[in-house]
């Protein structure tokens, strides 16, 4: 696909997103696409870390996590407005990011998935055990969303269901944007490099271990970012929304869209959230079907959905570098 | 205390031979194939499922039915060898994420298949009490150790004293070379996925008697059973024995001090303890220049 095509295909998809609420004010259609939105934030994330510098995390959701507590406490328990709140659990999903990463970055290959996947499950342990803090696993009830802001003399609500859409819309939209920022940078770049072989751009004089660091925090926030806006739509945290399983589909979205491509997050979520609902089926079936898939993708479509779209070679090809063990 | 000890350490031998039974399966397939098989705690919990079903409905022998139940586990890896991890080999990153559509799809089979709801396998040897000194244990908790011990003497042997678990040792040490002297690698590889799965479906249908069985109870195991290959160090069979046994004592010990519910963080921090002080484990020898 020409560039030229992709940007016409981006403008007529944001456009039909945007006015989606005025054509097709169905709610159950509004709360299929917020649940999509809100999977595609740490799923980009993800996909800065798995597509595009080749870390494979197993405990991605696990930051959801943090993010989503950290914000619940500050919001329920400490009373801190939600913008604030927003910025502060972004944050600290971040530094979490920081510092498990500096540990679990020692690792490569099995071990450093051995350690986030070990990761992540201590996360969900604590989440579901610390009673006084997250609630355990009845959940963290009584999340708001956030309070009205007023514009120019225009009051904006974010109760209604088409306004939270528009919220995590932009949002996802705000995060799409920074991911194409980072991947088309000279940090992006870099991070390529590294996935295609490590070594090389080590000897290239790369500080391999710091971008490591640095994509994994990022990935850390967005998920983080995901994960309270998430708890905010559901007005609840609960433990299961951030355990093994959830992480498990976070790498699903990444791959069944494509990892390494811009465009991929957002198909792998919207037919992860969408075709499911389409189908009517139950939720074991589903994920059989997904887990079906995932492994009929990593056996004949590498590359994802968005690989299927594009007829030559643009730059990344996730699954085809040599040297990845 | 002393007591209370005893008590803890033979139930973490208990627990700790069921996490022996998952690593050796997977220190195998990593020594011969370089990849860990994290599908490898949903064939456990099929196990568990499997020798639930030829119990309750075909056999009412519980020894047939875990015998039975290790035969169609087998033959299951060496399916899921040949269609997903051989045609992928040499791409770690697409097995692994392989393995995690694997974990997905069988483990909502079963949900799909049993229902959400744990099941029952009675047995009279969970309820017969064994006294040993002021101790008593279910009858079962010592068979589990008891089946442990035989089967890593049984599979020590093979691999030892046998022509063709000599040649999966070769296979382990040097793929290239074992090829260049005739030996059928493939073979290998798919007896090897056999073994291994047949060895964490023997451990679900030990299990299953004592605690429940239920869509998620290969989770914990796999975890402890990766701890304990780490303790141990990647690739070797003894350290994978001794690291899991110490993983189950660990834990078990750990809820004298700490409340049960954090018994099962004890196996993480242990984990990355050991990757940070000792990455190649206690046994392990670095091979193929991997870290």
């Amino acid at each position: 696909m020409s560039s030229r095509l992709a940007l016409i295909a981006a403008v007529v998809a944001i456009t039909v997103l945007y006015s989606l609420p005025a054509f097709a004010p169905d709610p159950y259609v509004l709360h299929v696409l917020v649940l999509a939105c809100l999977y595609v934030i740490p799923a980009v994330g993800l996909n800065l870390m798995l597509g595009y510098t080749g870390l494979v995390s197993l405990g991605h959701m696990g930051f959801a996590g943090v993010g989503a507590y950290v914000g619940a406490i500050l919001l329920v328990d400490v009373k801190h407005g939600f913008w604030v709140t927003l910025l502060l659990a972004t944050l600290a999903a971040g530094f979490a990011g920081a510092l498990v990463g500096a540990i679990c970055l020692r690792f490569r290959t099995h071990f450093f998935m051995i350690v986030t996947l070990a990761f992540g499950l201590l996360a969900f342990s604590v989440f579901n055990n610390w009673d006084e803090v997250t609630r355990g696993a009845v959940g963290f009830p009584g999340i708001p969303r956030p309070r009205p802001i007023e514009l120019g003399g225009v009051r904006y609500t974010f109760g209604p269901l088409p306004h939270f859409y528009y919220f995590v819309l932009t949002a996802a939209m705000l995060v799409f944007a920074l991911q194409r920022l980072v991947v088309r940078s000279d940090f992006g770049c870099t991070l390529m490099a590294i996935r295609q072989d490590e070594k090389l751009a080590q000897a290239k004089g790369v500080d391999v271990m710091r971008y490591k660091v640095a994509v994994f925090a990022l990935g850390a926030a967005l998920a983080g970012l995901g994960g309270l806006l998430h708890v905010s739509f559901l007005r609840v945290a609960a433990p299961a929304s951030f355990n093994l399983a959830e992480s498990i589909n976070a790498v699903l979205i990444v791959v069944l869209g494509g990892a390494g491509s811009l465009v991929g997050p957002a198909l792998g979520a919207l037919v992860f959230v969408a075709l499911p609902e389409y189908l009517r089926m139950t939720a074991e079936w589903r994920l059989v079907i997904f887990g079906a898939l995932l492994v009929v993708v990593t056996l004949f479509a590498p590359r994802g959905l968005a690989g299927l779209f594009h007829s030559r070679n643009i730059g990344v090809r996730p699954g085809s570098d040599t040297n990845v063990k | 205390m002393l007591e209370a000890l005893a008590e803890q350490i033979i139930n973490g031998l208990m627990m700790g031979s069921v996490y022996v039974l998952v690593a050796l399966g997977m220190v195998l397939v990593y020594g011969v194939m370089h990849v860990v098989n994290f599908a490898h705690g949903v064939l456990f919990m099929m196990g568990g499922y499997v020798a639930h079903f030829f119990f309750a409905r075909v056999t009412g022998s519980y020894v047939l039915a875990t015998l039975l139940t290790m035969a169609l586990l087998a033959v299951i890896g060496i399916a899921i060898e040949r269609a997903i991890f051989r045609p992928l080999a040499g791409n770690l990153r697409n097995q692994v994420i392989a393995s995690l559509g694997l974990i997905l799809a069988i483990e909502n089979l079963t949900i799909a298949i049993w229902g959400p709801n744990a099941l029952q396998l009675k047995l009279p040897s969970t309820e017969t009490l064994v006294t040993i000194g002021p101790l008593r244990f279910p009858e079962h908790q010592l068979l589990i150790i008891a089946i442990t011990a035989v089967m890593v003497v049984a599979l020590s042997l093979f691999l030892k004293r046998s022509r063709f678990g000599t040649a999966i040792r070769a296979t382990a040490q040097a793929r290239e070379a074992a090829l260049v002297v005739g030996i059928p690698v493939e073979r290998v590889y798919w007896s090897t996925f056999a073994i291994g799965t047949a060895l964490a479906a023997l451990g679900g249908a030990l299990i299953g008697p004592l605690f429940l069985i239920f869509p998620t109870m290969g989770d914990a195991p796999l975890v402890k059973g990766l701890a304990g290959i780490l303790l141990g160090g990647m690739g070797s069979v003894p350290g994978a024995v001794i690291g899991g046994l110490s993983i189950g004592v660990l834990e078990a010990v750990s809820t004298l001090f700490l409340p049960t519910d954090y018994k099962d963080s004890i196996a993480f921090m242990a984990m990355v303890v050991i990757l940070l002080l000792r990455p190649q484990g206690l046994f392990g020898v670095r091979v193929r220049g991997e870290d």
